[in-house]
């Protein structure tokens, strides 16, 4: 008969005024998420051994990075000097995470990226350094 | 009483001047209603869709949240599309809300609240509120947009379709109590309300009275998803909270008739429960039929524009005639015997 | 006579119900469509273009920006292509978890296209519901791959990660959720008369026809050509499953929608199966060279995503970027229709029509 489903739609709705809901409080609370989420890079300048797989694998060449010389002579191996990311660029696809030899360049389970201007977006070194809450316990399969 | 004095007394400042709060206080408590009811419907329509609705501005209720609202409409700036006839722009949204707000005095709250006791109230209300096709129709015309153009076609056709079948529903009620006053309306249903003598009446006023407040399934004027906005597009700013208000007072205006018509005004569910003012029964049965508003917007979607037009002349006009002739025939038998 | 004229009516870029930044030129009379001319190419980022200039495992999280709301599908189209020119043989474990993947991903496209359809309607309530569903089986996908959308899942060779603990749990609980969900969807809108009225018999086209122009999944299935790859050229371990190709033989707007959403029904027993079938441990990943270097020559795979068939086209010249690659974006083909069946319809047809389609505009521009 004409008439029923519509009805029934009207039973669903009022049955769903009760319904637990779903949402969370947001902006209020922060959202916890999977470990395994691919958020905003942290970085460990003291495990960098420059060796630029990040750099090349790097879909969107969003990474940029310079050596320089150990500061003591002795050592042969470089240090990094400096160590940038363009989050205008950034898919957060977790290539560079996945290549790096010594887990230098890891994620963290921040996804906020908001900003009011766009250099802001231009993270540098110290900024990645520091930004080293929610860091992924897990970095490689 | 003090109401009916005042209504016969001799015009004069002082009772003009009566006349004047009691306007403005009633003006002052529809808008209160119109800024409650939007953020209740949005509280329903989120509760019904699983999630709390508006819950930032004004504790966990958001009890500010309209106001805001209103707040940022006013401060908007004041565009006129460059192509658009300016005089009909502005004038557009004036037509959709003063009769808006004119409807409001024949309506009678209780046995003592009211403004304008006319014989013939019924008939004022359906022809004022006629107006305010014209204004939906400028508002569409003037905006030289081709979206508000089609918006306002059908805005037009439609209102003016389902006024029909609306008028007519509610001539079987005039035809029971011999009158077109409301309150004579509202007293003829002591012993039984109208919706259960007139139950083909009821259902048809119900479907045109959604049609002509432009609600869910009806709100083909305004469809969003295939007329951007339908004729408010090029409104923005307060030009445009005029058009809100309108539909919303008219939802007001439109649930306070039906209580009068069919649900028997401020008088009790059973006479035994007299003791409730009358002003809280009215209150009661009109906030049920405004949830039903939001009730049927979450949950119907909207009818398409060509079964719309067929719906309103070759379904509701029909049984509407077929109940005016019916309540003629069992009136005319019930005075035989 | 009154004179009357054609209008010309501009449906987009941007307009709230074309599921993007997708234009329609309308030539209407009154509010009958006489012509209709589709403009695409506003999200065109020219991921084939980008793809020549990228290693192998480069492109695969460019894929899950084609069709975004079924990101997994567009990840193995492509290493399935470059599996199928190097011959790897991918553990099975792995294929069982990418299996899940796609299927669950199924179900979060066909759910999003419930939602958005419906709320074409104006019916803004199983939009949430849908999303409130979806919402569950992103974040399953979420704590496989550590995305809610571009996954970024599938490796060539494997998958990134294994099934983190207690996921296929999580996944065996969402099954007799989702179908007890299903059914309330049926009260909430496949009942309601509204909607019957609106999508029956709108939009219609005939097998011939979409055999002509090229359709393929519900698009296809809806005039009742039993055509699903799963089935007829099974890929991965789909040849182990039991399921039913859906079909309805209208072939309007409302087979469309009852096919999709029959369509759930399938890919959660599907998921069933696969959780009885999975091997319990081993590897998540073939043998496979760090650099990959495909062989000379070319290769083009199909499979069946939630839109269509989503075929991938690889010739390599053998050095570690392709030289082409070309993606079937099956969005792409269902829209070419649209002008067919828009004329003569009425204006507010339009956009469940369009809507029907399910084109993702991310994967009609590419």
């Amino acid at each position: 008969m004409f008439g029923v489903g519509l009805l029934k739609g009207l039973k669903f709705t009022l049955k769903n005024l009760t319904t637990e809901k779903p949402t969370t409080n947001y902006p209020d609370e922060p959202i916890k998420l999977p470990d395994r989420f691919r958020g905003v890079h942290k970085f460990y300048p003291e495990k960098c051994i420059v060796c630029n797989q990040c750099a090349n694998i790097c879909p969107t060449q969003c990474i940029s990075l310079t050596g320089k010389k150990h500061p003591d002579p002795n050592v042969k191996k470089k240090i990094i000097d400096t160590y940038d990311i363009n989050f205008e660029l950034c898919i957060l696809c977790d290539l560079c995470t996945e290549v790096c030899p010594t887990e230098a360049i890891v994620m963290t389970n921040n996804f906020e990226l908001a900003a009011y201007s766009r250099d802001e977006l231009f993270k540098d070194l110290q900024w990645l350094n520091e930004n080293d809450e929610n860091v992924r316990k897990e970095n490689k399969p | 009483m003090m109401m009916q004095e005042l209504l016969a007394s001799q015009p004069g400042p002082v009772n003009f001047l009566i006349f004047f709060i009691q306007a403005v206080a009633l003006l002052l408590i529809v808008l209160g209603f119109v800024t409650y009811v939007i953020l209740a419907e949005r509280k329903v329509l989120g509760f019904m869709q699983s999630r709390y609705g508006p819950n930032r501005v004004g504790g966990r209720l958001g009890l500010l949240q309209t106001f805001a609202d209103i707040l940022k409409l006013l401060v908007k700036e004041d565009t006129i599309p460059d192509k658009a006839d300016k005089k009909l722009f502005i004038l557009a949204p004036g037509f959709a809300i003063v009769p808006a707000v004119m409807v409001l005095a024949v309506l009678p709250f209780t046995e003592h609240f009211h403004f304008a006791d006319i014989g013939i109230g019924l008939l004022y209300y359906f022809g004022i509120a006629g107006i305010t096709t014209l204004g939906l129709l400028l508002g569409g015309w003037a905006s030289n947009n081709k979206y508000s153009l089609l918006g306002g076609a059908r805005a037009a056709a439609q209102m003016v379709s389902y006024e029909i079948p609306l008028v007519m529903s509610v001539l079987g009620i005039v035809l029971l109590t011999g009158s077109m006053n409301l309150i004579d309306i509202v007293e003829a249903q002591e012993k039984v309300w109208f919706v259960f003598t007139q139950p083909i009446a009821f259902i048809v006023f119900s479907i045109a009275a959604y049609a002509e407040l432009n609600r869910v399934p009806f709100d083909l004027p305004e469809s969003e998803n295939e007329l951007v906005a339908g004729f408010q597009t090029e409104y923005g700013g307060f030009r445009w909270a005029m058009f809100y208000l309108a539909e919303y007072i008219y939802a007001f205006a439109m649930s306070a008739l039906a209580v009068v018509l069919f649900f028997g005004g401020w008088q009790p569910l059973f006479p035994f429960l007299d003791f409730i003012p009358g002003a809280v029964w009215f209150g009661l049965k009109f906030a049920i039929l405004v949830f039903g508003l939001s009730w049927v917007r979450a949950t119907w979607p909207r009818v398409r524009p060509d079964h719309l037009m067929e719906f309103a002349w070759k379904v509701l006009l029909p049984v509407a005639l077929a109940n005016i002739f019916l309540t003629a025939i069992a009136k005319e038998l019930i005075q035989l015997f | 006579m009154l004179r009357t004229e054609e209008m010309q009516i501009n449906i987009g870029p941007h307009h709230p119900s074309t599921h993007g930044v997708f234009r329609v030129l309308l030539t209407i009379d009154g509010e009958i469509i006489t012509k209709a001319e589709p403009v695409i190419g506003y999200l065109h980022r020219g991921t084939e273009k980008l793809a020549e200039d990228l290693q192998y495992t480069q492109i695969i999280p460019y894929t899950d920006r084609m069709d975004y709301v079924s990101g997994m599908t567009n990840n193995y189209v492509f290493v399935h292509a470059v599996e199928t020119l190097m011959g790897i043989e991918v553990p099975e474990r792995a294929e069982y978890l990418r299996v899940l993947a796609m299927e669950l991903n199924r179900i979060a496209s066909h759910l999003v296209f419930w939602g958005t359809f419906l709320l074409d309607f104006g019916a803004t309530t199983p939009y949430l519901v849908a999303f409130r569903e979806r919402e569950v089986v992103l974040n399953l996908l979420n704590e496989l791959s550590g995305a809610r959308m571009t996954f970024n899942y599938m490796r060539i060779g494997g998958v990134k990660w294994d099934a983190p603990p207690g996921w296929i749990e999580k996944v065996k609980e969402f099954v007799p959720y989702m179908r007890e969900q299903l059914k309330t969807y049926d009260e909430l809108a496949t009942g309601n008369e509204i909607f019957q009225s609106r999508m029956k018999g709108v939009g219609t086209y005939t097998a011939e026809e979409a055999l002509q122009y090229s359709l393929s999944g519900p698009n296809l299935r809806c005039t009742g050509v039993e055509w699903d790859l799963r089935k007829n050229e099974p890929y991965s371990v789909y040849d182990r499953f039991d399921f039913d190709i859906v079909t309805e033989q209208s072939g309007d707007v409302w087979a469309r929608y009852l096919v999709r959403t029959r369509e759930i029904e399938q890919s959660l027993r599907i998921i069933e199966q696969a959780i009885e079938q999975m091997p319990k441990d081993g590897p998540i990943m073939a043998k496979v060279p760090r650099v990959i270097k495909p062989p000379k020559g070319e290769v083009y795979v199909r499979i069946e995503s939630p839109k269509g068939e989503i075929g991938c086209y690889i010739y390599s010249e053998g050095k570690n970027k392709p030289y082409r690659v070309k993606f079937r974006r099956p969005s792409f083909y269902n829209l070419q229709i649209l002008p067919k069946i828009l004329v003569g319809e009425n204006i507010s047809n339009l956009i469940p029509i369009l809507a029907a389609v399910d084109i993702i505009l991310g994967e009609v521009d590419g």
